[in-house]
């Protein structure tokens, strides 16, 4: 169904995939998984042409991807993504419709459609006309499903689909793609970083170490017989992690609000005020961190409302790495007096650490799940 | 009091503010996407673009005047000159502005790079578009009214007369209108960039 041979990606100098060679089968239910910024997400993109591999074949139904139109192929392949990403300005009817409206399916087919896939996560018909903006996170990433699965594509990728929802959420969640993925023998290409996900959902397990596979097999392969001792470490440090609470990605949330450093002040106070939250992210050109600008900082500051809030921005603000030590993290909050602290990778905000969040990932492990948000 | 003659330089004000800031949408507007395509030129474009801000409202409308001549042309060409500023900055900020993963997620379900403008990234910027598109006609109104002095016609005509002949009737009956188009445009504007946040 989808095989890669040989496949090579870097950026510049950089080498992000050193030679993939992968085979996955049809109806296989297929979980990249690795530590961050090993490559699971370059890996998923390539297969729909979100970006092009440096060197390499790629074979999507036995054709060779690169001499088919991007467009075309990704028609085919439903794609799903832990930003969600549904259309803010559309209703979930819409939304869900986008694909079959784009290949120019008729009202009516559409139509029953929509509602067809609406019952399969077990929705109701009136949130047909719902915007996305009033859905909890778990509803919008059934709705992004959805959205993915509306065409019936015969291969689904999901890029770390439910890594920003509650570990409720994500069970059932978790349940609906193991159950789409038998009912309907979807093809499904599943990135997490989360080895119990990938224990309870996978067929095959593809475990990635810095831009190569380190092992393919079945899960239970995998716990009985790993390939080395990074295989063994990495599915052991993850086990044990349960209960315990080593690294800052346990203890930080995954929904942060960001803005590009061209974005003016009153952009700014704008966005919080819509995302309900005290402070945003800059981001400079190429997405990457450059500082924080609080609330607090706007109205300590005299700015006027069109200024961009690169100038404002506190760029001295301490972060850390979504792997470092979660007391680490908390030592430098309590130092600092700081509320919220940055989660980073290179130059990638992936998360943030705030009294909250911490006290949420406590809570669960003291309680052992028992804790509400 | 002159009704007609009242009610014409509405028109022709309104008329000049309206093909002013039309061609200032009609340049500015493409210039915002070709910028987002090539963020590497829009430093340079934008420091273009913020220079001539700072002209002068009268040292610019010289300078159009000594290629077009005296007459309404020159107000438009100034005009959409001025609008520039706030139509592309407000349109290459909002366009800018949609979420990467929105966008992330249009690509990968097999939109077209035009269908990600036209279904996606317009929609969304449309109410700090229009924002700025409203910059524009305010500002727009008072330039035309400035007009006069090269030679324009529009309300500014009768502020100038007005003034010049000692009629205060004369110089209210192109004062008010100015003011009460900039509140009603104003308004206006406004009301239809809340309706194009139907979602939020
Ligand atoms: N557009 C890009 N330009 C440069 N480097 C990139 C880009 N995208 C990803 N990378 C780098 O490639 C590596 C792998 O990234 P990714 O595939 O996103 O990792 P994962 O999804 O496993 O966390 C990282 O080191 C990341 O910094
Ligand atoms: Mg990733």
């Amino acid at each position: 169904m989808v095989r890669f041979e040989n496949v090579h990606m870097s950026y510049g100098e950089h080498a992000v995939l050193k030679g993939i060679d992968l085979h996955i089968e049809p109806g296989q239910l297929a979980v990249l998984i690795g530590p961050s910024g090993c490559g699971k997400t370059t890996t998923l993109q390539l297969i729909n042409r979100l970006i092009t591999p440096t060197e390499g074949k790629i074979f999507v139904n036995g054709r060779d991807i690169s001499t088919v139109d991007p467009v075309e192929l990704r028609r085919g392949i439903g794609y799903v993504i832990q930003e969600i990403g549904l259309f803010p300005h559309m209703t979930v009817k819409q939304n869900i419709e986008i694909v079959p409206k784009l290949l120019g399916w008729d009202e009516q087919k559409r139509s029953a459609r929509s509602k067809e896939l609406l019952k399969l996560v077990g929705m109701e018909e009136r949130y047909l006309d719902v915007y996305p903006a009033k859905l909890s996170g778990g509803q919008q990433q059934r709705i992004g499903l959805l959205r993915a699965l509306a065409v019936e594509p015969p291969i689904v990728l999901m890029d770390e689909p439910f890594g920003a929802l509650d570990p409720i959420t994500r069970e059932s969640l978790q349940d609906e793609i193991m159950t789409l993925n038998k009912k309907l023998h979807k093809t499904v290409i599943f990135v997490t970083h989360d080895m119990d996900e990938a224990l309870k959902i996978a067929d095959v397990i593809i475990l990635m170490k810095d831009g190569n596979i380190v092992q393919a097999a079945t899960p239970k392969e995998l716990l009985s017989h790993p390939a080395n001792e990074f295989v063994e470490s990495f599915i052991g440090k993850q086990r044990q992690a349960v209960g315990k609470l080593d690294t800052v990605r346990e203890v930080m949330s995954a929904r942060v609000v960001c803005a590009p450093d061209d974005t003016s002040v009153v952009e700014a106070v704008d966005l919080m005020r819509r995302q309900r939250v005290p402070s945003v992210f800059v981001l400079n050109k190429e997405g990457g961190f450059d500082g924080q600008i609080s609330i607090k900082d706007i109205q300590s500051f005299s700015c006027t409302g069109d200024e961009m809030i690169s100038r404002l921005a506190n760029k001295q603000i301490p972060t850390v790495h979504p792997e470092g030590s979660a007391s680490e993290a908390f030592k430098i909050m309590m130092q600092e007096n700081i509320d919220e602290l940055p989660v980073v990778d290179g130059d990638r905000v992936v998360g943030i650490v705030t009294r909250r969040s911490m006290v949420t990932s406590l809570a669960k492990v003291v309680w052992q799940g028992e804790a509400h948000e | 009091m002159n009704w007609p003659s009242v009610f014409s330089a509405v028109l022709t004000h309104l008329q000049i503010t309206f093909f002013g800031v039309l061609l200032g949408c009609v340049i500015g507007l493409p210039m915002a996407v070709l910028l987002i395509q090539k963020p590497k030129l829009s430093h340079s474009v934008f420091a273009v673009i913020d220079l001539v801000q700072t002209v002068p409202t009268l040292a610019m409308l010289i300078f159009v005047m000594l290629l077009l001549g005296l007459n309404n042309r020159t107000v438009v060409v100034s005009i959409a000159l001025f609008s520039l500023f706030p139509i592309i900055r407000n349109a290459y900020v909002g366009l800018n502005s949609v979420d990467r993963g929105t966008l992330r997620a249009a690509k990968g379900i097999g939109m077209t790079q035009l269908q990600v403008f036209t279904k996606v990234r317009i929609p969304i910027a449309a109410p700090m578009i229009l924002a700025g598109i409203r910059l524009a006609v305010v500002s727009a109104l008072s330039i035309a009214t400035t007009g006069v002095f090269i030679g324009a016609g529009g309300l500014g005509m009768l502020v100038w007369r007005g003034i010049q002949t000692r009629n205060t009737a004369m110089m209210l009956s192109g004062a008010v209108p100015i003011s009460m188009l900039a509140l009603m445009l104003e308004y206006f504007i406004e009301r239809i960039e809340k309706k194009l946040t139907y979602y939020k």
